[in-house]
């Protein structure tokens, strides 16, 4: 616990304090500058998702192909499929480091936010344990915890929770390429449909200044993949998930019948 | 890919729970309270922990009667950590008038005790007794002070209020003065003294609630209570500072830095200040020109403002370790907790104001104990738990 406030918590919270304290007193600012350091911070880990992603996307005639050789081996197809990946240097999980790396400051934030609010006498006692002598971090107290028509400190905004869970349905929407296989394809939109409900769902029970910080990543995501991934991605693509030969002739009797 | 979606269930469960888990420090501490002691004729006055107003005989040391506040509801859902209710939290000393025990509550409440009423636990307000319960819309930490007719409080919705000391009812409410007030307001002659959070000293009239024309504006927030003394204003700010500020001046007579904030208010008595510092020291600083006269070190954050009995300081750390201190040379003492030297005198964290009555200073610890320090002996001389063994 020591280790993890003196490396992680003190530093983010002391940060989320003095920027605060830079921009006016706005405690919600002071989260939206906080979340575009974060996302600079980790940019690089962000360009090698993108360009992992644009890879497999360049990959997809190969994959069809073994699609069509080893449709009915899907142990073989597997392995095939792994191998592709592994000549073109992609790593399927690479598209997870981002949001992994991330995971620790949504913690630290959530913790910041709470502790830097300090919504009970304890809260603001405890606080004065973790603040750094700076005089950026005395001047900015008392911190407002109103931002726009949010409460920072409190839980739970329906319009927060609607930005939150359509920015990061975007976002994957324009990440998510498309799979030849149907059930992969099928959990794949199982899963752009449950993240976000997920995360609407977490805003609706945590602070708000927590959702901000949510819904302001998901932007400035959404910003680096048009200008960095080429425009909406997969996201202006309807229904581009190539089909297996099998898929394709069960979908053709279907029509004919 | 199937290794991709295990590792995505594992990180998203992992993140899920690390967030909503109640792990300690994981975000915001619940409100316990942490309510002073108040001697009156011969009893001892204290909110519990358990949201309870005790009161105590101190010769037989037994608790007289106890008054449980209703419980309030827990903003409960699948996030509260199986919690349905928390007792109500009490941060303010009572204030005793006559018959009567004033105190406010964390979830909003001011209540009027009637000491022979609770004594024979009637059912509550026992009008005749002149028991009532007002309710505020903002939770209450500061204490309540009476003055004259009236209780007047501060309240977590940032304003003051004038409540009618025998039947309840209000007189007058103040215009918002800050976002929240948990400070305890001063009161001399018609004026009221409030600090706030937003760096401002305000006058308010006690008649009427109006702002008088003096107020003083800082550029940092005040965190601890006023203390007036000879017409100055003493008191803590979130510069880890200690600021003097005559009334009626635009700026402060004189300042001092500690290492971190001065949350309690500090004691002023013959010309000299004794502030405890969240640093863990105690600095008696001469009150006309701001020297430090002597510091001492407590080893651990003072919550609690140290309280003068003759020529002895006594200063009670949050660490549970509680101090003799000689005011005049700032040489003390710790007294050693009976079961061991190596123990804090008092086995729970200390917050709450210390009360003093003939050579006895009363100690209510965060772990729902009253514990008694006897100055002449220099050792705690009982303990007395203050919640009640619920009967199955």
């Amino acid at each position: 616990m020591e280790l993890w406030n003196a490396i992680i918590l003190n530093p983010v919270l002391n940060g989320l304090i003095a920027l605060s304290s830079i921009l006016s007193n706005n405690f919600g600012l002071a989260i939206i500058a906080l979340t575009i350091i974060v996302r600079l911070i980790i940019l690089p880990l962000t360009l090698k998702q993108l360009n992992s992603t644009k890879a497999m996307q360049g990959m997809q005639p190969k994959i069809q192909e073994l699609q069509k050789k080893y449709g009915k081996n899907q142990q073989k197809l597997q392995q095939e499929m792994m191998k592709v990946y592994k000549e073109a240097g992609v790593n399927p999980l690479g598209c997870l480091w981002p949001m992994v790396v991330q995971f620790p400051v949504w913690i630290a934030l959530y913790q910041s936010i709470m502790r830097a609010l300090a919504t009970t006498p304890e809260s603001l006692l405890d606080l004065s344990q973790h603040l750094y002598s700076w005089q950026a971090v005395s001047q900015a107290f008392p911190l407002s915890s109103h931002f726009l028509w949010l409460n920072l400190g409190g839980q739970g905004d329906l319009i927060l929770a609607i930005i939150v869970g359509a920015t990061m349905w975007v976002q994957q929407k324009m990440t998510t390429a498309p799979s030849p296989d149907p059930r992969q394809q099928s959990m794949n939109s199982m899963m752009q449909l449950m993240m976000p409900l997920m995360f609407g769902m977490f805003v609706l029970m945590f602070p708000g200044g927590l959702g901000l910080f949510w819904a302001a990543s998901n932007v400035i995501g959404i910003v680096i993949q048009y200008f960095i991934g080429g425009g909406w991605g997969y996201l202006r693509s309807r229904s581009s998930a190539p089909t297996t030969p099998a898929v394709a002739s069960k979908r053709a009797s279907q029509k004919g019948s | 890919m199937k290794k991709v979606k295990i590792l995505f269930l594992v990180v998203f469960s992992l993140f899920a729970l690390i967030l909503t888990s109640c792990v300690p420090g994981g975000g915001t501490q619940p409100a316990q309270g942490w309510a002073g002691t108040v001697f009156h004729d011969g009893t001892l006055y204290v909110g519990s922990t358990d949201g309870r107003v005790v009161a105590v005989n101190p010769l037989t040391q037994n608790i007289e009667w106890s008054y449980a506040i209703a419980a309030s509801s827990s903003s409960s859902g699948i996030m509260s950590c199986g919690q349905t209710s928390v007792p109500t939290a009490i941060y303010g000393t009572s204030a005793v008038d006559g018959d009567l025990v004033y105190i406010g509550t964390y979830d909003g409440k001011v209540l009027s005790l009637s000491t022979s009423a609770r004594s024979q636990d009637l059912p509550f307000p026992q009008k005749r007794s002149g028991e009532w319960k007002w309710i505020c819309s903002g939770g209450i930490v500061g204490s309540s002070v009476v003055d004259g007719d009236a209780v007047y409080i501060t309240s977590s919705n940032g304003r003051v209020y004038s409540l009618d000391k025998e039947f309840g009812d209000l007189n007058w409410e103040s215009d918002i003065l800050d976002e929240k007030l948990w400070t305890t307001l001063v009161i001399r002659g018609d004026t009221i003294y409030v600090s706030t959070f937003d760096g401002h000293i305000y006058t308010l009239s006690t008649e009427t609630g109006k702002k008088l024309p003096w107020t003083f504006k800082s550029d940092v927030g005040f965190i601890s209570s006023p203390m007036l003394y000879d017409n100055s204003i003493f008191v803590g700010s979130f510069d880890n500072k200690l600021y003097v500020i005559k009334v009626g001046d635009d700026e402060p007579k004189w300042e001092f830095s500690g290492g971190r904030w001065f949350w309690a208010a500090p004691v002023v008595e013959d010309g000299v200040v004794y502030a405890g510092c969240l640093d863990g020291k105690v600095y008696a600083i001469d009150a006309d020109s701001g020297r430090e006269l002597w510091e001492f070190d407590a080893g651990g954050p003072i919550v609690a403002s140290p309280i003068l009995v003759d020529d002895s300081l006594v200063v009670a750390a949050e660490s549970g370790n509680v101090y003799v201190i000689n005011s005049k040379t700032g040489i003390g003492e710790r007294i050693k907790n009976p079961e061991g030297d190596n123990k804090p005198s008092i086995g729970a964290p200390v917050r709450a104001t210390l009360c003093a009555h003939e050579g006895t200073v009363y100690i209510h610890a965060q772990d729902n104990c009253l514990y008694t320090l006897d100055i002449g002996e220099e050792r705690i001389s009982w303990r007395l738990p203050l919640a009640i063994k619920q009967e199955s």
